[in-house]
């Protein structure tokens, strides 16, 4: 009885597409966090009665033939970039992309790191990090005695410094953007890493080219909607109900038959 | 006496067949741009013996036979996503699709953009414009997909110019029930059938056409074949005690 095992292709897509919705829900308050879709498509066609099969000398043919699906795979799970709302925080540090564009971070191994999430601190030597600790790149350094903190939409950091009146610029804050962003390997920690599919990173200036621009004082919210993910859960699982009265009705089909053997 | 045992089992075949369409459907629903399936079955006539001789003819015996599986064409319902490469298909039409084996045809509109910059289906083979697959540039950004198919951006810094990137490739067929399916959300034509330019559809960008599987009738359809098919092991159980019981009453000698 194929139907037991396309039944159960059905419920396991269903569980991974919840345990999809349920790593959005868990982030719903995760600074920077995009949400994930589970994609699904069906699996192979078995031609049992191919189409166009000729069924005479005349040349009559099959008008329709029987294929025979054998389920449902998971394809991918893709992140949907779209922005997330800006929520204003009040905090120097915090700062939020508004548009494309990924704050670079360098890794205890070198390698480089790409997030979304712009909640910094600033360490023990002055120097800007994620909440992480990681580096922010390029590296940039408060000095000590620095006052009042402005990260302009272009990426300057600027600082006064008491008994100067104009302010210092400290650096520039630069943006990363890939052509495919849903390419990203997730390292968790709100971090991604670049992979072949997404693409290499292409550095440029805030508001430039493309790139989104900052906002100092406020932070990208998840782009996670309750309400959809509710949705999607309760499709989710009426559908995973649903593949498995199949399979019970499969069962009791069989039951049936090994019944008339008395 | 044999044959209500044999159409029995021709029936018992086809319905355990139509369960397998319906687990496939019922699996799939949640699968964007899936479309449904349904079972056609037919009757068999079998020739009978017949004698001249007799005052009526036997009458013919009928089987079943399953003949084919049509598909749903409706309409998906479209749900929003926000995901600015997310297309669906309102009306007749298909996306193509450049696979290794040749063109191929989808509602599935979960579109990606790959290393390259190329849109891609969700499993990486590019989606055909009218001019090949649809390249995006590095720098662009604000996709927007018109109802008629056309990709426009925001290139560079600027904000208010839109470039074209291309126009997806719409197609429709005359005979759609020819289409053959293929796995991984895809149509293949059969040899010899070429798709004509879509005219009735309409794009919405932002959102993807959902699986047209309707649980309630796949349900309801379940029951039945359930239902029939203990009927029917019903029915061959009794035609089993009948000639039991025929066997062993005439069989035996009166002493």
């Amino acid at each position: 009885m194929r139907a037991l095992y396309t039944a159960a292709t059905g419920m396991m897509a269903q569980e991974l597409n919840v345990q999809v919705i349920s790593n959005n829900i868990a982030n719903m308050q995760t600074t920077g966090y995009k949400r994930q879709r589970a994609e699904f498509q069906d699996l192979l066609y078995e031609h049992v009665r191919r189409i166009g099969t000729q069924t005479t000398d005349q040349g009559n043919m099959l008008p329709v033939g029987v294929d025979l699906g054998s389920g449902v795979k998971t394809v991918g799970t893709p992140r949907v970039m779209t922005q997330g709302t800006l929520l204003p925080t009040g905090r120097d540090f915090d700062v939020a992309i508004r548009g494309d564009g990924f704050f670079k971070i360098l890794m205890p191994d070198g390698s480089f790191s790409y997030t979304r999430d712009g909640s910094f601190e600033m360490d023990a030597q002055g120097r800007i990090t994620t909440a992480g600790g990681n580096l922010v790149q390029p590296g940039i350094t408060v000095p000590q005695n620095a006052q009042s903190i402005t990260i302009n939409p272009q990426g300057q950091v600027s600082v006064t410094i008491p008994g100067n009146p104009t302010p210092q610029v400290l650096g520039q804050l630069v943006l990363t953007r890939f052509v495919n962003q849903a390419g990203l390997q997730p390292i968790g920690d709100n971090l991604f890493v670049e992979t072949p599919a997404s693409g290499q990173p292409i550095d440029g200036l805030p508001a430039i080219d493309g790139m989104g621009d900052l906002q100092q004082d406020n932070l990208e919210q998840s782009n996670v909607e309750a309400v959809t993910e509710i949705s999607s859960l309760i499709t989710a699982q009426r559908a995973y109900e649903m593949n498995s009265k199949v399979v019970s009705a499969a069962d009791e089909m069989l039951q049936t038959t090994t019944g008339m053997m008395k | 006496m044999e044959n209500a045992l044999l159409v029995g089992l021709s029936r018992q075949m086809a319905l355990s067949r139509q369960l397998e369409v319906i687990a496939n459907n019922v699996a799939n629903m949640n699968t964007t741009g899936y479309k449904s399936d349904g079972a056609l079955f037919e009757e068999f006539i079998a020739p009978t013996a017949q004698d001249d001789g007799t005052s009526r003819a036997d009458s013919a015996v009928h089987f079943t036979n399953d003949r084919g599986i049509w598909h749903d064409f409706t309409q998906g319902p479209v749900q929003h996503t926000g995901n600015p490469l997310d297309v669906a298909i309102d009306g007749d039409g298909y996306f193509v699709v450049q696979t290794p084996n040749g063109e191929r045809y989808t509602r599935n509109g979960a579109f990606q953009v790959n290393g390259a910059g190329q849109l891609v289906t969700a499993d990486g083979m590019p989606v055909l414009g009218d001019n090949g697959p649809i390249t995006f540039q590095q720098t662009d950004h604000n996709v927007a997909i018109t109802p008629d198919g056309f990709v426009s951006v925001n290139e560079g810094n600027v904000t208010n110019v839109e470039a074209r990137r291309g126009k997806l490739r719409l197609v429709r067929f005359a005979r759609a029930q020819n289409l053959i399916k293929e796995g991984a959300s895809n149509f293949r034509a059969p040899n010899g059938v070429d798709p004509e330019p879509a005219t009735n559809a309409k794009l919405q960008q932002m959102a993807v056409e959902k699986s047209n599987v309707n649980s309630v009738l796949e349900m309801t359809r379940l029951i039945d074949i359930t239902r029939s098919y203990a009927q029917v092991s019903a029915l061959l159980q009794q035609t089993n005690d009948m000639r039991k019981n025929a066997i062993s009453q005439l069989a035996e000698v009166p002493t």
